[in-house]
Order: C-alpha cells, then structure tokens, then sequence
C-alpha cells in the first residue's frame, strides 16, 4: 500500500519534474510537444476537478440548510444562482450572442455578472483609502518616511501639487515630477528587486525540494 | 549645303543601348562568402545565414533573402533589410555560443512563417540578393538542413547555475543530518501558535485561504504545507477551521493534507469534509464570498498565504475590520502593501517559501533554507562583483570585459 500511496507518487513527481525542468534546456519539438501535451492534461484534469469542486459547494450549502445553520438562507441563493445561469445556458446553446441579438446567457453575463464583478472591483477604491489611512498613521520614524515618500508622490501627481511645489520649492530648479520618478524608479525598484530575488530563490528551493520528494506535505505526508 | 552622314552619328547610339550593354559590370559589388546552416540552439524553423560584408559600395542598398524549400521547390521573399545591417557582432548570443567574425554578417532567418515548422527536419534552400534602384547582383543558392536542437547552448550559463544549486541543495541537506541549524526567527510564523491560542479562547473560527493560484503554482504548494502545519495546531487546540477555495484541485489536494494533519494529532473524529470547500473560480465572486463569510462569523484569525491577486485588499481589510489577527505571504511583490498595511503579520519574499519547513521543525526541510541563504550570498556576491567589473568596464573602456559580464548574467 505505502509503495502505491507514497513510492508511485514520488517517483512520477521526480519524473515529471525533470522532465519538465530538463525541457527549459532542449528546444527541439519534441520537447515542445511534451509541455503542451502537459498543459492538455493540465486542463483535462482542471475539467474534471471542476465537476469535484460543484459537488464540494453543493454538499456544504446543502448540509446548511439542512441543519438550519446560521445565515442559511444565503445558501438557497447559490441554487437559484446556479439555476439562474445554467438554464438561460442551456437554452441558449451556451452562446451569448445569436447574430445581432444578445441571448438570455449573455444577457446575464452583461448585465448582473459584470455588473457585480465590477462593483466588486470597485469596492477596492474605498478600501485603499481605509487602508491608506491606517498605513500613513505616523507611530515610528520609519512611519514617516512611508509617510513622507507616499506624500511626495500623492503631491506629484495632482496639478495642485505641482503648484505648491512650484511655490515653494521651485527654486530649487527641481521639478516635483523629478523627484517622484527619482523615487519610483530608484528606491522603490531597488526594494521591489530585493523582495523579488528572494521569491526567486524561495521558489526554485521549494521546487526541488518537490521534485526530490523532500517536500511532501501536499501528498498527506507519509 | 552638304548634309552630314547619319550614319556615323547613330552608330555610337545603338552601340549605347545595344543589349551588350547589359554584360557592363554592376555598380553593385557581389556578395561573396554566403553559407546556410542550422541555427543553433533553436527550436527549429530558422536558419543561420552568413556572408561577407558588401562594403561602402553597397551604401543605400538592400538585401533581400529568399528561401525554397527543396521538397517543394519555388522561391519565397523571406526577409529584406538594408545591406549595412546583422554584423556578426550584434547577434544576440552569448560569448560562449557565437564567435562573431569582422567583416561578416549573419541572420537568424525566420522560415517558419514561409514553410512552416514540422517536427522533421526540412531542408531548404536560401539565396541573397544585392539591391539597389534598378541594379541587383545574386547569390549562388546555399543548402541548410533546418530542425530543432537537443541543447540550447545559449542557457549553458542557467544550467551551470542550475547543477550548482542542485550540488549544494544536496550537500545542505547532508550536512543538516549531522549538525544542527541556526534559524532566525520568523515573527509572522511564530504568531500562528498566538492566533489559534485566539480562536480557541473565543470560540470563533479560523480563515485560511489559499487565493486563487492553480496547483502548479510553487506559492500554492507552499501554502498547502503551512495549512498542514496550521490543520495540525488547530486538531491539537479542536478549534474550527474553514478552508474556501478558488480552484477545486486545489481543494482536493488540502483536503487530503488536512485530514492527515487531523489523523497525526490522533483527532479524526474532529475532522469533517467541509473544512475545505469549493467556492467560486470567478476571482471576485470568491472574494465577496469569502468577505461575506467572514463578515458573518467573524474569525479570530485569518491566513491569507499563497498567489493573491486584486482580492487581496478585498479580502484582508474585511478581515481587519472584524478585528481578527491576519497572517499573509504571497509571491505578488505588487500586493505586498496592501498586505503590510491590513494584516497583523506578512511573510515576505522567500519567507513564505521557508515557512513549511520553519513551522514543521523537519531537520531535513530546514536544511533547506539554508540553500536559500546561500543563493542569497551569491546574489550579493554577483551584484557586487558585476557592478564593479561593469564600472571598472565603462571607466577604462573595457568593452569585452563588459559584454561579457553582460552575457554571464543574461537569460537567453
């Protein structure tokens, strides 16, 4: 059991994984193929988890209303919703379109899916500003400066700013667009790239620790 | 008045435009030294062109480049560019693949638009052709068998790198049996022991959320081990734990590790299937989602570890304004501050990648981090280094040694 449940698994991970990382260095067709072949089975296997996931959401909404669990009546609207799309789906040959004409999927898609996707997104605008507000409360020395760089650049970017800059600063013969490119392209670049090689290096580490099987966690460990 | 002969007159005129006049030699030099190869290191569907340079007198010309495929014969205008362009020195290789000759020129001629790029190797025929207003010299055709190669000696530099990294993983990893390793500490990773101590007290629930990378993706691989480490703490305390997922293989994968974690702390009857469940793939349908859920039952503690995009702010400011501790990591430097800014704690860079094996204590696992404090070192090592010899470089004019510190560090 344990060479079906730990070996088979470990062995077919250290295959792939070289086989995968091997194609990065080998150019030719064949190697091509075997990465699309790879992203093909990648996706053939998503399609099936997909009908998984279904199930998983339709059991727990399902075992809401059964116990009467708080709030679940907003479990009843994830079959409406279902049902809501599946069937204009359905009816409409899964096209949004019929010639000129928008059919009820697309009609749905339009009008109630991206509309509520876009004021999800939209909701964002307020959060930075709660979140900003929290960010630019001055508690250390090192809050200051996050303060201070945030608000040269907040000040560069308004026509208002510039005024100001102009005013005050303006006999410095520096421009307030000066130094807010000085800052976005020389620390914050310098910080980003920090943060960036050390994803990098975390990355390619836990990589091989997966194709060596050192790393096992995500196959229920032993 | 006599009149003039006309004879003598015309005869130099039909002389002029004789058709002996067409054997007059060309304005245009010819190109001489013309080869057709394979190019190397490709993945097929181009050829390597060589050919000696025209010179000043092809000044305003162009070269125009034809190719036939031998099976099926007939020529096809593949590439034109004025006769002074691709010298040998600018094709974009590395010092250790191309050895550029004076006075030659070379180009990557692209034929796979033209015939095609089958998996076999194709043998084509290529000529040039010297133009320039009316006037045009060609070249004898040159024959190259075209197909992809086994080794692109352009990354010969990654793959040194790569072998490098894999002797000292191996090397770390041996030397952690026998001794023992420093570990900083990681504040956000130590606060998970304080946040499920939190939750347990208060009798509210635990968030953790993967975000919406696919398996394939290494930050959720390494989300997947710090939930097993989370699943483990929160079997021990018998707290409630939710999982909402954005990709279902995702879900099928933590399901197995948090059942096993609940199995090792010998608490199976506290597992249930719906700690994991499936939510929406739809990026903001699963952030209102999971803001609702949170919003309703208020955790005392939430995890957002793992590939976030625009839903990060969404969801750890809905869980900041429930008053919950937030831990976070994700590899997206782009939603790191939004992270800083909403969240008790954040993994950052590679501290995500390292938290597995931190949280886990394995002597094997943590031998690993170390292999990233070494790939550290030598980043600093050769941004040090690089940037003196590129200084030392443009100071004293030392063009070689530029490029080629240039090409040892470039991904081709």
């Amino acid at each position: 059991m344990i060479f079906i449940k730990k070996h088979i698994p470990l062995f077919i991970c250290f295959f792939v994984g070289v086989l995968t990382l091997g194609s990065y260095y080998v150019p030719n067709a064949t190697s091509e193929n075997y990465i699309e072949m790879m992203n093909k089975w990648e996706n053939i296997v998503a399609g099936f988890a997909f009908l998984l996931g279904l199930m998983s959401l339709f059991y727990s909404h399902f075992h809401k209303i059964s116990r009467k669990a708080p709030g679940w009546g907003y479990s009843l609207f994830v079959y409406v919703g279902f049902l809501l799309v599946v069937i204009p789906a359905i009816v409409s040959n899964g096209q949004p379109m019929k010639g000129p004409d928008m059919t009820s999927l697309g009609w749905i898609y339009r009008f109630v899916f991206t509309s509520l996707s876009g004021t999800m997104f939209a909701v964002l605008a307020f959060y930075i500003v709660s979140t900003a507000y929290r960010a630019f409360r001055i508690k250390s020395p090192q809050a200051f400066v996050l303060f201070a760089a945030a608000f040269m650049v907040i000040l560069g970017r308004v026509p208002l700013g510039q005024m100001m800059w102009d005013g005050v600063l303006g006999w410095t013969g520096y421009q307030v667009t000066d130094v807010i490119e000085w800052l976005m392209s020389v620390p914050v670049v310098a910080g980003r790239r920090g943060i960036m090689i050390g994803i990098a290096i975390g990355g390619i580490v836990t990589a091989l620790k997966i194709i060596f099987g050192i790393e096992r966690q995500y196959m229920g460990k032993d | 008045m006599k009149r003039p002969p006309i004879i003598p007159l015309i005869l130099p005129f039909l002389f002029l435009t004789s058709p002996s006049s067409a054997a007059k030699p060309s304005p245009l030099p010819p190109l001489t030294g013309f080869t057709a190869a394979d190019m190397p290191g490709d993945a097929g569907g181009a050829a390597l062109l060589r050919w000696d340079s025209p010179g000043e007198a092809a000044e305003g010309a162009t070269i125009e480049v034809y190719a036939s495929d031998t099976a099926k014969p007939g020529w096809v205008k593949i590439a034109e560019f004025p006769a002074s362009a691709h010298p040998e020195k600018d094709m974009d290789l590395p010092f250790w693949a191309w050895r550029p000759a004076p006075g030659r020129h070379a180009l990557a001629a692209d034929t796979s638009s033209a015939f095609g790029r089958p998996d076999e190797a194709q043998e084509i025929e290529f000529k040039l052709r010297l133009v320039k207003g009316a006037a045009s010299v060609e070249t004898g055709p040159a024959r190259a068998v075209i197909g992809g190669n086994w080794f692109n000696v352009s990354r010969f530099n990654n793959l040194v790198l790569m072998l490098t990294i894999i002797i000292v993983f191996f090397w770390t990893v041996s030397h952690a049996k026998r001794k023992g390793l420093f570990i900083r500490r990681i504040a956000g990773l130590d606060a998970i022991d304080e946040a499920i101590g939190r939750a347990t007290e208060m009798g509210r629930p635990i968030f953790y959320s993967t975000g919406i990378g696919p398996m394939s993706l290494v930050p959720t691989i390494a989300s997947t081990s710090i939930l097993g480490e989370v699943a483990r703490k929160v079997a021990q305390y018998d707290t409630s734990l939710k999982v909402p997922h954005f990709d279902p293989i995702v879900m099928t994968v933590c399901k197995e590790v948090v059942k096993q974690s609940y199995l090792e702390m010998e608490r199976p009857d506290s597992y249930r299937d719906d700690i994991n469940f499936f939510v929406s793939q739809d990026q903001f349908s699963f952030a209102a989602s999971v803001d609702a859920m949170i919003h309703r039952e208020k955790p005392a503690a939430c995890f957002f570890i793992g590939h976030f995009m625009a839903e990060s702010l969404l969801l750890a400011e809905v869980g900041a304004t429930t008053g919950a501790i937030q831990i976070a990591g994700t590899e997206q430097e782009s939603q790191l501050p939004f992270f800083f800014t909403s969240c008790d704690y954040t993994l950052i860079g590679e501290e995500l990648y390292a938290a597995g094996a931190y949280l886990s204590k394995d002597p094997m696992l943590m031998s690993t981090l170390k292999v990233q404090d070494f790939g550290k070192a030598f980043v600093m090592l050769a941004v040090v280094t690089g940037s003196v010899l590129l200084a030392a470089g443009a100071v004293f004019g030392w063009e070689p040694l530029m490029k080629i510190v240039g090409q040892l560090f470039k991904a081709y």
